[in-house]
């Protein structure tokens, strides 16, 4: 077999790109911030843009990686991945935004396509994954569903007491994505994937 | 668990990404194995041992 040596990228160049990345993180951050303040959005709202920036941010990410890191280096399931984290996103901009170019049951006919399609992008990164990458998503599931399980009956509890209001599914279904993506990282960061 | 993966990888002058290929598995599960963050499975570790010609309790030891 060929044989090779693992170089990694000068230390100037990961510093470039940790600024680069630094900088697109503040001027994506702050553009949300002003777009969800110019347009006074229902928090939860707010916090499913977030979450929609966020896995935007996270396959840009991914497709600067795969896209600068050695030919030697096999792509694995990176193209899977960064179409799982677009489709999401677009899936939470969607019922934001869908409603002013088209009428409702026509956006949420698209937000089902978009589901099926993945979820099937799902299983296929499941199946193409190998043992350490199954395991990583099996430990995010795991947390994620645990802290919000409680999470949900504190909250619940709380609310049958009259102690606090009750909260839309559109509010919860961005913080289960809040929550799943920080999971997701401690996961990956488990394992040294960072 | 420990194991002696980088240790045969760079007596066979080979990269990550050569293992990973030899395994079927990808770059950075060969990595998490040689820092200890990863623990292979049975199938997996059998395989590192008939890549690198040595039984299993020679490479892998508690």
């Amino acid at each position: 077999m060929v044989t090779r040596s693992d170089t990694p990228p000068p230390l100037a160049l990961k510093i470039l790109g940790i600024l680069a990345l630094a900088g697109f993180g503040a001027a994506t951050g702050a553009a949300v911030a002003s777009l969800a303040a110019s347009r006074a959005m229902a928090w939860s709202d707010e916090v499913a843009l977030v979450m929609a920036v966020g896995l935007l941010a996270m396959a840009i990410a991914s497709a600067v990686v795969m896209a600068t890191r050695p030919a030697s280096v096999p792509k694995g399931c990176g193209l899977l991945q960064i179409a799982t984290l677009l489709l999401a996103s677009a899936m939470f901009l969607l019922p934001i935004y869908g409603g002013q170019f088209a009428t409702a049951d026509v956006v949420f006919g698209a937000v089902i396509v978009l589901l099926v399609i993945q979820t099937v992008t799902n299983v296929l990164l499941w199946n193409k994954a190998d043992e350490m990458l199954r395991r990583i998503m099996a430990e995010t599931g795991a947390m994620a569903f645990f802290a919000c399980q409680a999470a949900l009956f504190v909250y619940a509890a709380a609310e049958r007491l009259d102690l606090v209001g009750p909260v839309s599914s559109w509010g919860l279904i961005g913080i289960t994505m809040g929550v799943y993506l920080c999971a997701s990282c401690l996961a990956a960061a488990r394992r040294g994937i960072h | 668990m420990n194991n002696r993966l980088k240790v045969l990888r760079a007596e066979r002058d080979w990269s990550q990404a050569d293992l990973a290929e030899q395994l079927g598995v990808s770059r950075q599960t060969v990595n998490a194995l040689e820092t200890g963050r990863y623990d292979p499975s049975l199938p997996l570790a059998f395989r590192i041992a008939r890549v690198f010609g040595h039984p299993i309790e020679s490479i892998f030891s508690e």
